[in-house]
């Protein structure tokens, strides 16, 4: 009798301590932006058909990479999202593994360049953003050039992406194209320079998308290059900010899900990104103004289609940086913007 | 130099150390969507609004048993050490004294990264067990400096007595020095919850999916929101802070410990 | 029965085992490591490092902001702690009281404070602002000068608390003494109370100083990727480039950057020999 209540007691003690073991557990590693349009949208409705719980974890795609690369042989990561580039390099470290597209219901829906943007099956996109510059338009006027960031009224009002995020290449790689007049060099010397000449006067070299909303509201600064994904969160300040349409063009990005390689969760991290990428979650991301959507079925009402990256004329628009090319060049950029501007 | 003068100083000087908890608990009690000064009207919704996000519970809950935990082992690794300090040779001398106060030396932010990279990744072990071990690992040498405080004032005679009549020495320890030092040891309880409640560069690296301590996520959350929550919370803590030491200095005199 | 000497090593056992498996080994590993070299061992991480600009760059920075915040609560901390020694002792254990109060606080919530306080928005520029100090808010967040503030508001406490107890113990004649024979403030501070008190600055000083050497919230928030330090430098290594090798080579420098200001402060502090 008394063993038998130690043993419930026990039991209650051990089983309070992880309520988990019943249901599976699937792990995704993921940008922090908008988590609570997230939660709402993808991984409450997710988890309800899953019968798993879903653990988010949230850094920039540097950080959540090097994460990934230090356990190699031990993930604790079933999903992770990032950059087109990031998935390369993942593909080539041996971090992912391929999809199996016939688990992906949803894949023919989707632009051709989401479907297989790295090879292999590796990654999928799930969604494609322009990246610009917003600024105060009640401070500078006639802006038009990404030569104008440069301009000396927003001298200790500018914040520039550093360059180890996301957005750090993809704005050099559109300062080059200004700033050498259309005949970039591979190793955007000329843009760093640029940078490098004005660093003094840049507020901060952000690290991740969500500090810009707050530099905004904190009215640190009058302009940045950003991504079309933090426009939401932008637009919710209720402060004069434009989206400039740069005579260079806009550049974007392509942001992916992969599976990590070893994974043990492999059919339930299929389930999750099938989702992601279902005509439903796609238009309600996109309405929530947190996600331009990769799926051709996707609808939107007027107002959200002008504030997001949507439609195949401006997808084909955009100058992206193929990710093969912005691997290759990683290492120098890096190496040249240490040297000048970091220090 | 003029006590008017020395006094307006010291006015200047408690500006500057308290002034900055002033100035956030009253951000936080702004009753406006986004954090400015002077806050646009008063509210203390946002001090509410703490508590209904989920990773700020979890991570709250995680960091008291945390602090508790590891100032429990702490003390139970520490209060021997300090009493054979006080009553015995000590082994090894000068170097087991390093040893054991090497945690306090070592910067904490290497005693995250090394138990990540050589004990966590390769062992597979939980990050929890990791947090505790650190935590624990730099609290013994405040235990052990704490409670030897408060043995030093102790005389041994009393004890000797207890032998004499017959308790052996582990009840001797038990039934005179452990309540002679009991504020002692509350004291070294209180710094102890505070310095891991608190931690930061320990915990920096020890974090993984689903798991984090307080602090670490506030730090998180500063990115990610431009609401005054995160005023609010700080205002909670310090406010949290400001109870426990006052009430400490009350009944132990924490002071005469720090 | 056990001898005295077993007795007392069967006390420190478990507690020296703890520290010593679960803290010193993980950590002697890591230092270890920034030897190790793709081909064997040397110093190769080390001379990558200090040939790298950015990382000299960082070093300096982070010795000379902690020296500039050291400087600065030692000069503070003597007014501060001589104003409190010199009101009634009853008040006396208020005022200390006061001073270790913000230690309890969490140091983001400290730092966080700075925040709301140094931004464009903030506290200060408004005042400044309304004040007609000047037209523009100044940019104070992500400069060494926020980085300095968050840190000596952080770190003076500790100074404060070893002088008060440094001038406690001293001789209550000796400074009407110095000034009778006609020394004036400065001579009596630096013939007098500096020789006497020199332990306790030494003592707080130390504080101060490995304590902002190996702070990271204030740096990582006030600073940012504009002012690194040595701890976001290491982080950054870690978590962005996962580089282990040139973050084992920064533990390492932190060690040694505080382990050397500890033994150098303590010599100073031991009044030379005739």
């Amino acid at each position: 009798m008394r063993r038998a209540a130690l043993t419930s007691v026990l039991a209650l003690a051990f089983g309070a301590a992880a309520p988990a073991a019943a249901e599976p557990t699937l792990v995704l590693s993921a940008y922090g932006i908008s988590q609570d349009a997230f939660k709402k949208i993808l991984y409450e409705p997710f988890e309800e058909t899953c019968g798993c719980e879903l653990v988010v974890e949230i850094g920039n795609s540097a950080e959540r990479l090097a994460k990934l690369e230090a356990r190699k042989d031990n993930p604790n990561v079933d999903v992770v999202v990032f950059a087109d580039f990031n998935a390369l390099e993942a593909a080539r470290k041996d971090l992912i593994q391929p999809l199996d597209p016939l688990k992906l219901s949803n894949l023919d829906k989707l632009y051709d360049v989401a479907r297989d943007p790295i090879g292999d099956n590796m990654a999928v996109g799930y969604t494609l953003y322009s990246t610009s510059i917003v600024y105060r338009t009640d401070k500078i006027t006639d802006m038009s050039s990404w030569k104008d960031l440069w301009r000396p009224e927003l001298k200790d009002r500018v914040a520039f992406p550093n360059i180890t995020t996301t957005q750090g290449p993809l704005a050099l790689y559109m300062a080059e194209q200004a700033w050498t007049e259309g005949q970039p060099s591979p190793g955007l010397e000329t843009a760093i320079g640029k940078v490098a000449e004005i660093k003094d006067d840049v507020v901060t070299f952000y690290e991740r998308s969500s500090q810009i909303v707050q530099l905004f509201q904190q009215e640190e600064i009058w302009a940045a290059p950003m991504g079309r994904f933090a426009w939401g969160n932008i637009m919710k300040l209720q402060m004069p900010l434009g989206w400039l349409l740069p005579a260079e063009g806009q550049t974007g990005g392509l942001n992916v899900a992969s599976i990590v390689k070893g994974t043990e969760q492999a059919d339930l991290a299929h389930q999750l990104i099938d989702m992601w990428l279902s005509t439903e979650v796609q238009t309600a991301l996109a309405e929530a103004l947190v996600d331009s959507p990769v799926n051709r079925e996707v609808e939107l009402s007027e107002p959200v289609a002008q504030l997001m990256t949507f439609g195949p004329e401006q997808v084909e628009s955009l100058r992206l940086v193929p990710p093969e090319q912005l691997l290759e060049n990683r290492e120098a950029w890096l190496e040249t913007w240490n040297a000048k501007v970091a220090q | 130099m003029s006590s008017r003068m020395g006094g307006l100083m010291l006015a200047l000087v408690f500006l500057f150390l308290i002034g900055p908890f002033l100035i956030i608990i009253a951000a936080g009690m702004s009753a406006g969507e986004t954090l400015a000064f002077p806050p646009q009207g008063l509210s203390l919704r946002w001090f509410w609004a703490v508590f209904e996000v989920e990773s700020f519970r979890a991570s709250f809950v995680l960091s008291i048993v945390l602090a508790v935990g590891a100032t429990l082992l702490a003390l139970v690794l520490g209060v021997p050490v300090a009493y054979a300090l006080a009553r015995y040779p000590l082994p090894g001398g000068e170097a087991m004294r390093t040893l054991l106060t090497s945690p306090v030396i070592v910067p904490a932010i290497i005693v995250g990264l090394a138990l990540l990279r050589y004990v966590v990744i390769p062992l597979d072990l939980g990050i929890v067990p990791a947090l505790f071990v650190a935590h624990t690992a730099l609290l013994v040498p405040y235990a052990v400096r704490v409670v030897s405080a408060s043995l030093a004032n102790l005389r041994s005679d009393i004890e000797e007595a207890a032998v004499l009549l017959g308790a052996n020495r582990v009840q001797a320890f038990f039934l005179t020095v452990l309540p002679n030092i009991r504020n002692g040891i509350l004291a070294a309880f209180i710094l102890g919850f505070v310095t891991s409640f608190n931690q930061v560069p320990v915990s920096l690296f020890l974090t993984g999916p689903g798991v984090s301590t307080l602090p670490i996520q506030m730090l998180w959350y500063m990115e990610f929101t431009y609401d005054p929550s995160i005023a609010a919370l700080s205002a909670l803590l310090a406010l949290m802070s400001m109870a426990i030491v006052l009430l400490a200095e009350r009944f132990l005199g924490l002071s005469r410990y720090v | 029965m056990f001898t005295s000497r077993t007795t007392g090593l069967m006390l420190v056992l478990p507690a020296v085992v703890f520290i010593a498996v679960g803290f010193l080994a993980p950590v002697l590993i890591l230092l270890a490591q920034s030897l190790r070299l793709e081909d064997g061992w040397g110093i190769g991480n080390y001379l990558a490092f200090m040939n790298d600009g950015l990382g000299r760059e960082v070093f300096w920075r982070t010795i000379k902001l902690a020296a500039l915040v050291t400087l600065a609560a030692a000069v503070i901390g003597y007014v501060a702690a001589w104003a409190i020694v010199e009101t009634r002792p009853e008040r006396r254990g208020v005022l200390v009281g006061m001073v270790i109060l913000p230690l309890m606080i969490s140091p983001v919530a400290r730092t966080y404070a700075w925040l709301v306080i140094l931004g464009r928005t903030g506290f200060l520029n408004v005042l400044i602002t309304n004040l007609g100090l000047s037209e523009e808010p100044l940019r104070l967040l992500f400069t060494e000068t926020a980085v300095f503030i968050g840190l000596l508001q952080l770190f003076l406490p500790l100074m404060i608390i070893s002088l008060v107890s440094a001038l406690e113990n001293l001789p209550r004649d000796v400074v009407p003494a110095a000034q009778t024979l006609g020394a004036g403030w400065i001579a009596t501070f630096f013939k007098v109370i500096l020789p006497l008190t020199r332990e306790g600055l030494v003592i707080g000083g130390t504080l101060v100083f490995t304590g902002s050497v190996t702070a990271y919230i204030t740096p990582a928030v006030l600073g940012g990727s504009k002012v690194l330090m040595l701890e976001t430098l290491l982080y950054q290594r870690v978590s962005v480039a996962n580089d282990f090798a040139s973050a084992s080579v920064i533990a390492a420098i932190l060690m040694v950057t505080t382990l050397a200001a500890n033994r150098l402060l303590r010599r100073l502090a031991t009044p030379r020999r005739r």
